[in-house]
């Protein structure tokens, strides 16, 4: 298991990311895989990042822990406001371009490309952890 | 490799050349580019993607913008992008409403 905790900033959305990366890669996954996982992960760390503490600074924390069938699970907390990203509402990826509503995609891809996707509200901390699977 | 984009206007036609990533970190600067082009005489828009190794949702929400900001009746390009891009771009729904081409000749 392996644990990162950095200021919830876009100038440390990099080093999330590389050190989710790594992890990956590691673990085995392809590139294929990996490119879905950088692409859940940064839609979480994002939304955070620009929506979790808007009136503070605040911390998040990644956790991730291989699974015994080389899987990954990564867990995201954060101490800001209540969130559930699983609740909004998908996209309508059949709208024409015009149409489209900006938001949403990001989590779409987020339940699309990951395995298990779960949220909890705990002890003032939103903690959303996804699972991908080799 | 470092990540940026290049941006050419002639005529009508907005060519942006994409390198490295487009995501949250650089994806905000591309948009504030191309708001500058909204409300001009744009009716297409031509992302080159060869050189483009990974787009994230905030990366498709730049090319949604092109679409919904220039002209109403303008077209969006995406050329020679890479497979795991096309992927990207393909489960968002976009491919529907874009002009995925290998190349792209005036």
């Amino acid at each position: 298991m392996a644990k990162l905790l950095l200021p919830a900033k876009l100038e440390n959305l990099e080093a999330m990311m590389e050190f989710i990366r790594k992890a990956a890669i590691d673990q085995g996954f392809d590139t294929k895989q990996i490119n879905h996982i950088e692409l859940a992960s940064e839609e979480v760390l994002v939304n955070i990042i620009n929506y979790a503490y808007p009136d503070r600074t605040g911390d998040i924390e990644i956790t991730l822990t291989p699974q015994e069938n080389k899987g990954l699970e990564i867990k995201v907390i954060d101490w800001g406001l209540a969130f559930d990203p699983l609740s909004l509402p998908e996209p309508d990826t059949c709208a024409p371009l015009e149409e489209r509503k900006i938001g949403g995609l990001g989590v779409y891809l987020l339940r699309k490309l990951m395995d298990e996707v779960y949220y909890k509200r705990e002890d003032s901390r939103n903690i959303l952890t996804f699972v991908k699977k080799i | 490799m470092e990540s940026k984009f290049l941006l050419d206007v002639k005529g009508e036609v907005a060519k942006i050349e994409l390198l490295g990533r487009l995501d949250a970190a650089n994806a905000p600067l591309l948009q504030e580019e191309l708001k500058k082009l909204a409300g001009s005489a744009i009716n297409r828009v031509v992302f080159y993607a060869k050189a483009l190794e990974y787009i994230s949702s905030a990366g498709l929400r730049v090319i949604i913008f092109a679409k919904q900001k220039m002209s109403t009746n303008a077209q969006v390009y995406f050329i020679g992008a890479q497979e795991l891009v096309l992927g990207t771009i393909k489960m968002s729904g976009l491919d529907n409403f874009m002009f995925l081409q290998d190349t792209y000749n005036d």
